[in-house]
């Protein structure tokens, strides 16, 4: 049985309100009529399984701490912003900042991805079937963003210890950008992340993007120097 | 952080009620004051003019000093103005004129007057409707959801760079070029250097908004040659600052986004029509959430709808 949850032009606060009552009932949730409003499904709990018919606005899924998210079509900016855990799935496009500062856990895009994707994430992992956007990676912490379409320009700019691997065109690199050649370890647990969503083929030619640790601050680890930022 | 939007209709219609959609679906980007930018049927001769006086007292004797100075360039009332008047002591004006003998002088001398009243758009087919408040409200003390045209702008300000006042509200008109206006969402970070080298020429600005400018340099560009599409795309690299701009003039819309693809537009083209705004969950309020969107989120991006389906160019 699946419990519907009716967006249409209803203020968020009542929609969130019946999406709280549907996830008691531990039944699969699918949340109609979205009109591509913002906010939908913040902070959603573990053990949700919840799909949104049609287009969401900016937000959606922030915060996730575990739920598994379905949108069948297009999401707005900030996709998952600041998630840990869980899955969430796109049907089409994802817009700008996608996984923004994300702590863990899994997005997958099936179209493209707008510009920054990834920013500032801190862990978990992006899989983009499309290309990501102009400066996908910027400033990313940790985790993975992966691309099989390819890459805007300024690509995974001013990275910190987050990688950037892309299997397609890359438009340009941003600042500070290595371009090395990952291990055959490596390329099996990217294969690892992509073989449940489908996607794994052992025939791509990877570029795997690190930081190149050039910028000011990789020289200034000593907390006086931190001070002055 | 503003929202805007840009309306395009198959025919002439209720394109007016579609602009309040727009901006009401955006009243949480900024609700200090909202505005529309209505092409009706355009006029073979006379302009119409939308204006708005600071001091509701002085209405008769700011229409009289500015009948004057109709008169003076050989022009008069081809349709007499009306008014609406605010609670907050400011009115707005809408009439027709005759042709001026020149209109960018005309303009000039009607500019002397700005302590009093001023022109906020003048075109053959162009209206600029605008004041502090939300969409509904502005929509409903001036009619708007009624104006029929076929196609507009619109406009919620949260303002950043500027006073909260009725005239500092978008859109713009790009004085003196008729039948041009514009919408904005960003900072320009060199708004001074290009005013005053705009200054020098002979333009006149009667905000400190940066928006004002825009309007202007496009204006100025096409006037020395360039097409609008060739302006846009120059403007990204002259102009410094994060911005989305939606400029219009009586073929259609044109867009341009800086290099850092900081601020975001959607649109939706189907069937010889477009909405285009700031938000997607705002084009859905006019079309059906089955039409396809278009994201145009990178950098450095520039287009050209055109009215009576005319494909755009990229």
């Amino acid at each position: 049985m699946t419990v519907t949850v009716d967006v249409g032009q209803r203020p968020i606060r009542e929609v969130h309100q019946d999406l709280k009552e549907a996830y008691t009932s531990g039944e699969p949730i699918r949340v109609i009529n979205t009109l591509s409003r913002h906010n939908l499904g913040g902070g959603m709990p573990p053990g949700i399984d919840i799909t949104f018919e049609g287009s969401v606005g900016d937000y959606c899924g922030g915060l996730n701490t575990g739920a598994k998210v379905s949108i069948e079509r297009n999401a707005g900016w900030a996709l998952g912003e600041g998630m840990s855990r869980g899955l969430i799935t796109v049907g089409g496009y994802a817009g700008m900042s996608c996984g923004a500062a994300m702590t863990g856990g899994t997005i997958h895009v099936k179209g493209d991805a707008g510009p920054r994707c990834g920013v500032a994430m801190k862990d978990g992992n992006i899989v983009v079937e499309g290309k990501i956007g102009y400066q996908s990676g910027f400033m990313a912490h940790r985790g993975r963003i992966i691309a099989l379409g390819g890459a805007g320009a300024s690509c995974a700019d001013a990275l910190w210890e987050g990688e950037v691997w892309v299997a397609g065109p890359v438009e340009s690199l941003g600042v500070d950008v290595n371009v090395v050649e990952p291990t055959a370890e490596e390329v099996a647990e990217v294969d690892e992340i992509l073989e449940p969503l489908g996607l794994k083929d052992t025939s791509r030619d990877w570029r795997k993007m690190i930081s190149g640790q050039r910028l000011w601050y990789f020289e200034s680890r000593d907390a006086s120097a931190w001070l002055m930022i | 952080m503003c929202g805007i939007a840009g309306r395009i209709l198959g025919a002439p219609g209720r394109v007016g009620n579609d602009l309040v959609e727009l901006m009401d679906a955006q009243e949480h980007r900024g609700a200090d004051s909202t505005g529309f930018a209505v092409y009706g049927a355009p006029r073979d001769t006379g302009y119409v003019l939308r204006g708005m006086g600071f001091d509701k007292a002085g209405l008769d004797a700011d229409m009289a000093g500015f009948r004057d100075i109709l008169k003076a360039h050989g022009s008069d009332w081809l349709e007499e103005p009306t008014f609406v008047t605010s609670e907050a002591g400011h009115y707005c004006m809408r009439g027709v004129i005759s042709d001026p003998a020149d209109l960018a002088r005309w303009v000039a001398d009607a500019d002397e007057m700005t302590d009093r009243f001023e022109v906020q758009s003048c075109g053959r087919s162009l209206e600029i409707i605008k004041d502090t408040g939300s969409s509904q409200d502005v929509a409903e003390k001036h009619g708007v959801r009624d104006l029929i045209g076929s196609h507009g702008l619109g406009h919620a300000r949260l303002a950043t760079e500027s006073s909260v006042l009725p005239n500092a509200s978008h859109p713009f008109w790009a004085r003196p070029f008729a039948d041009v206006a514009i919408v904005h969402n960003g900072q320009i970070t060199d708004y001074f250097t290009w005013r005053a080298k705009l200054e020098r020429q002979g333009y006149r600005f009667l905000t400190g908004n940066d928006s004002e400018l825009i309007a202007v340099w496009v204006s100025d560009q096409m006037k020395a040659g360039l097409t609008m599409q060739q302006a846009l795309k120059k403007s990204i690299t002259s102009i410094d600052g994060v911005f989305t701009y939606m400029i219009a003039n009586t073929d259609g819309i044109g867009f341009a986004k800086d290099q850092f693809a900081m601020k975001p537009i959607v649109a939706i083209e189907q069937g010889g029509e477009l909405a285009a705004a700031t938000e997607e969950q705002a084009v859905r309020r006019v079309f059906a959430d089955e039409a396809e969107v278009t994201n145009y989120d990178g950098p450095s991006l520039t287009g050209i709808w055109g009215v009576g389906n005319r494909r755009m160019a990229a």
